[in-house]
């Protein structure tokens, strides 16, 4: 415990000294709402942009992260430690879960103060399916950073998995604003069930479907990354 | 004394032993019947030419890699087999590894003590090395000398019984390797076995009891370094080394 404690601290500050992880998952979301105050249904945004900040989390950045430990024999370093590999991903997934609170929160705030939005409707529901989902995305990220030969190519996966998973899933832009046959492609992938479960949280009737699936999800993901997990 | 635990091995048990090690990479033999012992507290030397093997016998030490061949046991224990539990009691150094480049010099000092049930106290092991100036540079500021001494600090923090050092002093000036000599014969003092693995002839004849050297996979010679010097009718380590591989 103290070794997953210490290990996710110091990735979480590692994660706050890179600036491009400051900038798209702080900042760039408080940026995509003020573009959009115009609208007047500001709240259906913020689940959408919540999703977004643990997809380019998970999904973009940390297999790169955790590719490059790889491939500079930063794991091999880690491999000679008591530190077993569970730890290593568990502490990848805290600084990740903590990183996505921070520009969630963030985002809360600005809309809070500057566009006085209202609060989520069912805050338990809507944590639980904030863990779910940044599980989720991480665990997809772990499975990428196991298959990806060198750093550079796992931030290449990671952004080509990402981006076209944000606007179809209705994180970058919400549902509403997909034509039906974007919605049907977006059916299909993971994400949806994270913005779901976060609408739900937010505005609608929390339900235990997309929570269910995105566990599916998660366990299967992981399999696949334990297996595929190599220290070097 | 900061480091290391006074014997605590049963007696006649020795430390590490490798009895008939082999380890093949497809075709290539890396390793091919490599036997030693290294008894309680003995600094153990490995030397020799690149791709004699030096390593992969380390590697397998580590549990890093499994024999093809052989036994390796640690402490009484199999490294492949039980690579957690001794990292416990084994610290090491390894060629060529590196940290995150944005984290600090006290930050992995304190991580990596975090990772041990008994770890040394990680300022103290900062100050011994040397390291306590740079507590708040980056990995990725470091110079060559200022990172192999940060990784040796860091073989230490969990208070090894049994310490592997791959390429100890490389990289490092003249000043700073007979600093790092003086810290491994601190060492020695205090009870701990080690395992070194070195370029240089005249650090393996300064600092270990024994020396095995390696040549294409095979142990060429064993034995104290004045041994091999006079069986070799050579002046110097380094001299008996360059008749052994030239031979």
């Amino acid at each position: 415990m103290k070794a997953l404690g210490r290990l996710s601290v110091s990735e979480i500050v590692l994660l706050a000294r890179d600036p491009g992880s400051l900038f798209f998952m702080l900042a760039f979301p408080i940026m995509l709402l003020v573009l959009n105050s115009g609208n007047d249904n500001l709240e259906i945004l913020f689940p959408s942009y919540l999703a977004m900040i643990l997809a380019i989390g998970g999904i973009a950045a940390m297999p790169g992260i955790l590719a490059s430990y790889r491939e500079r024999k930063v794991l091999r370093r880690l491999a000679i430690t008591p530190v077993s590999p569970v730890t290593l991903l568990l502490a990848q997934v805290g600084a990740q879960v903590l990183m996505g609170l921070a520009g969630s929160v963030l985002l809360f705030a600005v809309g809070l103060v500057a566009f006085d939005v209202d609060l989520p409707a069912h805050p338990l529901p809507l944590a639980l399916a904030f863990v779910a989902c940044s599980l989720m995305t991480c665990s997809i990220g772990f499975v990428i950073a196991s298959f990806a030969p060198n750093d550079r190519a796992a931030n290449l996966i990671g952004m080509v998995v990402m981006f076209p998973m944000i606007f179809l899933s209705g994180a970058a832009v919400p549902p509403e604003a997909l034509n039906s046959t974007l919605r049907r492609i977006g059916d299909w992938l993971p994400l949806t069930q994270g913005v779901q479960a976060l609408r739900d949280g937010w505005f609608g009737t929390p339900e235990a479907f997309p929570l269910l699936v995105m566990a599916g999800i998660i366990a299967v993901c992981m399999a696949i990354a334990g297996a595929l997990f190599r220290w070097d | 004394m900061p480091y290391g635990k006074p014997h605590r091995h049963p007696w006649g048990m020795a430390t590490i032993e490798v009895n008939a090690l082999t380890k093949t990479y497809g075709e290539m033999v890396a390793v091919d019947g490599v036997s030693f012992t290294v008894p309680p507290g003995e600094i153990f030397g490995l030397i020799g030419p690149n791709g004699a093997g030096k390593t992969t016998t380390v590697e397998c030490i580590l549990g890093l890699r499994s024999p093809d061949g052989g036994s390796v046991r640690v402490l009484g224990l199999d490294p492949s087999r039980k690579r957690r539990a001794l990292a416990q009691r084994v610290g090491a150094q390894l060629q060529e590894s590196a940290l995150p480049d944005r984290m600090k010099v006290g930050e992995a000092m304190r991580l990596f003590a975090a990772f041990y049930a008994r770890p040394a106290d990680w300022r103290q092991v900062l100050r011994r090395w040397g390291l306590e100036h740079l507590r708040g540079k980056a990995f990725g500021d470091l110079s060559g000398g200022q990172r192999q001494r940060l990784l040796l600090g860091l073989a230490l923090v969990g208070d090894p019984e049994v310490v592997v050092l791959d390429e100890l002093t490389t990289g490092l000036d003249p000043v700073a390797r007979r600093e790092t000599w003086a810290l491994i014969g601190e060492l020695k003092e205090s009870g701990v076995t080690a395992v070194l693995v070195s370029h240089f002839m005249d650090e393996a004849e300064h600092l270990c009891d024994r020396v095995a050297m390696l040549r294409g996979g095979r142990i060429a010679a064993m034995g104290t370094p004045a041994d091999l010097i006079s069986r070799a009718g050579a002046t110097s380590l380094e001299e008996a080394y360059l008749t052994e591989v030239e031979r």
